[in-house]
């Protein structure tokens, strides 16, 4: 029966080409132009480590004076202190944690093979690897004794290594990061991310670094960030030290909690650590305040989905809707115009079930056909995107879910539009129409 | 004569029609006058003057890796090289570069830290004498500062005791007062304004109260990474930009030359999703329209199908042509304004969603007015066509067929 519908649909739709036509691609260019918005929103959200986003927390303390306020929507600074930092890191915790920074050099052989390069560099302690799942290709993370002595060690990303050594194995090469001499201890694959999470302070949508070298050499090579440092009261910066020893905020700092008993240990610690310090003169607030967010709370606490996206997916939903309400005015003329012929039919005995199917069958395929077009309206308005704006290359793109969703949101949008019309058009008495003719 | 009272009676017998399009209208009006008000705010913020000329500055970043070489020396040398290059009228090393979106900024006082005062936020520029020609800007009071006023290195016991200040920042600081020979305090630093610049941007477009208000001071303080700016003759910045590069190289070897931009395009990529986002809401509401006039049109045709006997009677009886016009005009008209009183709520309402939840400005209601009279003329066009049509049915067709 259902392909005999599908026949009956079909004959409809050529039986009044222009205004199926026309049908068609009001869907198609309504589904196109929210599909458009809906897959930069998906990409901007989508969850980027989803197998354990709910086990990585970031970490804020509030350190500043009472009455210091800062611009984070609960005035926590979205950084720490690099002693806070120094004194997590090194806690007698049985939890994996990492200490990040980003700094960059010029990344050079001290010969003429390779035209020396500028190459963002990321600053992390040894567990950061295993936490955010960054797979080795070749060697491995650095040792505990060499992250304790700041050796000058590195792991690079693939594409690094065959630029600067012509190959992915480049465990024990040597390199440069300006004057200093590094060697590879480990080459990982590629960091794909769309959305650097572990460090939204310079643009949510910035490529990851293909460098990474121990978090011990900020201290002993005295490497300062490329990030942003942000202060709260004045404190004269004249040697690293002073930095080194500062209120000033400029790191990141992550923790992986397994289960909810972990937290509270961790919480545990943390507000036991505040105490401490209390008595050292610091975290002079009355209430000691801390904060643990994982991976998705902390996108959604930086506003990482761009507000202009969020409008333009309000809009492009509106915009979805009087299309709709297009299409329903036009199924009204079309199926109404068919009312003998359905009158003929319900004579013959076709059931006002039947004849209700029959049409829901016809505006599904309206409904396919317009999803059809969407997708390529869609493609086209995404690669306008990415002709736009350079970072957008991996956002404005639709993945599989996406393009599944377009025809499911163009035949379910198309089936809500026709049951008006296919209700109106199956209680059509038949005598009425029988008499005329 | 409009006979409203029958029309508004035909109506209310086929409501679902009329109902579909007084939706449509609603919601175009709503959206179109939304959208339109948001492109006139992105257009004035991407045409904004920004007091340089864009299109003859450019910038280049300098890593040094050498540890042969004193970096203040090094710029100095290279400043002189860039200075002589044909076609070139000014170049200097500075900490900051305007319209990127990177900078320094901090609070200026009118007292020194730690007494309580009012505090100004604004971006700062370390540079030498040379800064104000290479940016061009204007400087409307005072003077520039000289090579000896200049500070080499940071030195906490050597910091700058004047600098330049745009007139936004002194206004705000001193309102009402002359800024020019103020003192105001950087931290516990206190700088004497020796001149007042005018119209000079920073370098965050986007952060509306800091975006006027900068400071130049005369530090020269190159980092490992470190940058220049760069201001030709028109026309040949192109030509002088190829150069650099090799330039820089032959100077000193050890360094790597990156981020060769031109102003105008470090200002375009800032601006970029502004662009877009402005791009995608004329691309909406242009098929917005589009949909919703072929909506009126197809309705309207369908109508005229339905009652063709109808208007036959109608000539039949007497009526002329314009008076079958007029009654599709005027249905059409009714539901329009209908719609539009619906859409000029609706697009008040949503103006008022969007300003509560992101930084939009409230919307303007010269623009909803616009909206609106635009979507009726558009209905007005829509309907006029398949009017003609309808008038032109024979009256013969209401005798034939019954």
């Amino acid at each position: 029966m259902f392909s005999h519908y599908i026949d009956l649909s079909w004959r409809s739709f050529k039986r009044t080409p222009l205004v199926s036509l026309l049908m068609v691609i009001a869907i198609g260019v309504g589904i196109g132009i929210t599909m458009t918005s809906l897959s930069v929103y998906h990409m901007m959200s989508m969850d980027p480590i989803p197998e354990k986003s709910d086990k990585l927390f970031a970490v804020q303390l509030q350190s500043m004076d009472e009455g210091e306020s800062w611009w984070s929507p609960d005035s926590m600074p979205y950084q720490l202190t690099y002693r806070d930092t120094e004194n997590l890191l090194n806690a007698d915790l049985p939890f994996k944690r990492a200490a990040l920074m980003k700094t960059g050099f010029s990344v050079h052989l001290n010969s003429d093979k390779v035209k020396p390069f500028l190459e963002q560099t990321r600053v992390a302690s040894r567990d950061a690897f295993d936490m955010f799942n960054l797979p080795f290709i070749n060697g491995g993370v650095w040792s505990k004794e060499q992250e304790s002595s700041a050796a000058p060690v590195a792991v690079i990303s693939q594409s690094i290594s065959k630029k600067l050594f012509g190959t992915s194995n480049s465990v024990g090469e040597t390199f440069y990061l300006d004057d200093l001499s590094v060697r590879v201890v480990g080459v990982i694959e590629d960091w794909k991310l769309h959305i650097k999470y572990f460090d939204l302070n310079n643009g949510s949508f910035n490529k990851p670094e293909h460098i990474f070298i121990p978090f011990s050499l900020i201290k002993a090579n005295e490497i300062d960030t490329w990030g942003n440092t942000n202060g709260w009261k004045h404190e004269p910066v004249k040697v690293f030290n002073d930095k080194l020893q500062s209120e000033k905020f400029w790191l990141q700092f992550w923790v992986e909690l397994n289960n909810a008993s972990e937290k509270r240990v961790f919480e545990a610690y943390l507000e036991n650590y505040i105490a401490e310090e209390k008595k050292a003169g610091r975290f002079t607030r009355e209430k000691a305040e801390y904060k643990l967010r994982d991976v998705n709370q902390w996108i959604s606490y930086w506003e990482v989905v761009n507000e202009d996206n969020k409008i333009m997916v309000a809009l492009s939903f509106m915009f979805l809707a009087v299309c709709l309400a297009n299409i329903l005015g036009l199924l009204l003329a079309k199926f109404l115009r068919r009312a003998p012929e359905v009158g003929v039919r319900r004579a013959l005995g076709a059931s006002k079930k039947q004849v209700f199917f029959q049409h829901i069958v016809e505006v599904g395929m309206l409904g396919l056909f317009g999803g059809v077009i969407g997708i390529i309206v869609a493609q086209v308005g995404l690669f306008g995107i990415r002709q736009s704006l350079s970072y957008y290359d991996a956002l404005a793109n639709m993945d599989i879910s996406m393009l599944m969703t377009a025809p499911l949101i163009a035949i379910s949008a198309c089936i809500i539009a026709g049951l008006y019309p296919a209700w109106l058009v199956c209680n059509t008495t038949p005598a009425t129409y029988l008499k005329t003719q | 004569m409009l006979e409203i009272k029958p029309i508004f009676n035909a109506l209310l017998r086929s409501k679902v029609g009329a109902v579909l399009l007084l939706i449509q209208i609603a919601i175009t009006t709503a959206i179109v006058s939304n959208a339109a008000f948001i492109i006139k705010d992105r257009l004035d913020y991407l045409n904004q003057p920004t007091g340089y000329e864009e299109e003859n500055i450019f910038k280049f970043n300098v890593m040094t890796f050498g540890t042969d070489v004193d970096l203040i020396q090094q710029v100095d040398l290279d400043e002189q090289m860039l200075r002589a290059m044909p076609g070139v009228v000014d170049a200097v090393q500075i900490s900051a570069v305007p319209l990127s979106g990177g900078g320094s900024s901090t609070g200026f006082r009118l007292k020194p830290v730690p007494e309580k005062s009012k505090s100004v936020n604004a971006s700062y520029f370390e540079t030498d004498e040379h800064g104000l020609n290479t940016l061009g800007v204007n400087l409307i009071a005072g003077r520039n500062f000289t090579e000896g006023e200049v500070v080499l290195n940071r030195d906490y016991s050597k910091f700058p005791k004047v600098a330049l200040a745009t007139k936004a920042l002194m206004d705000d600081l001193y309102p009402g007062e002359d800024g020019l020979g103020k003192v105001i305090y950087m931290g516990d630093k206190p700088l004497k304004i020796i001149g007042v610049i005018g119209m000079m941007k920073g370098p965050w477009l986007k952060i509306e109260n800091r975006k006027d208000k900068s400071v130049l001071l005369p530090l020269v303080d190159p980092r490992k990474l470190h940058q220049f700016l760069v201001r030709t003759e028109p026309e040949r910045r192109a030509e002088v930009m190829k150069q650099i590069e090799n330039a820089m190289h032959t100077n000193y070897s050890k360094r790597v030359i990156q981020d060769l931009t031109g102003l105008d395009v470090k200002k375009a990529d800032y601006v970029a999703e502004d662009r877009l986002m402005m791009r995608m809401l004329v691309i909406l509401i242009s098929v917005l329209v589009l949909v919703t006039a072929l909506g009126i049109f197809g309705l309207t045709l369908f109508n005229i199908n339905k009652r063709t006997k109808q208007i036959g009677t109608r000539r039949a009886l007497g009526a002329r042509k314009s008076a079958i016009i007029s009654y599709f005009v005027v249905e059409n008209s009714l539901i329009c304004i209908a719609g539009l009183i619906l859409g000029v709520c609706g697009a008040v309402l949503l103006g008022q969603q969007l300003m509560s939840h992101y930084s939009v400005p409230a919307l303007s209601n010269l623009y909803v007015a616009v909206t609106a009279i635009a979507v009726f003329l558009m209905s007005l066009l829509a309907v006029i066509g398949p009017a003609r049509r309808a008038a032109n049915i024979d009256p013969s067709i209401a005798t034939r067929t019954i």
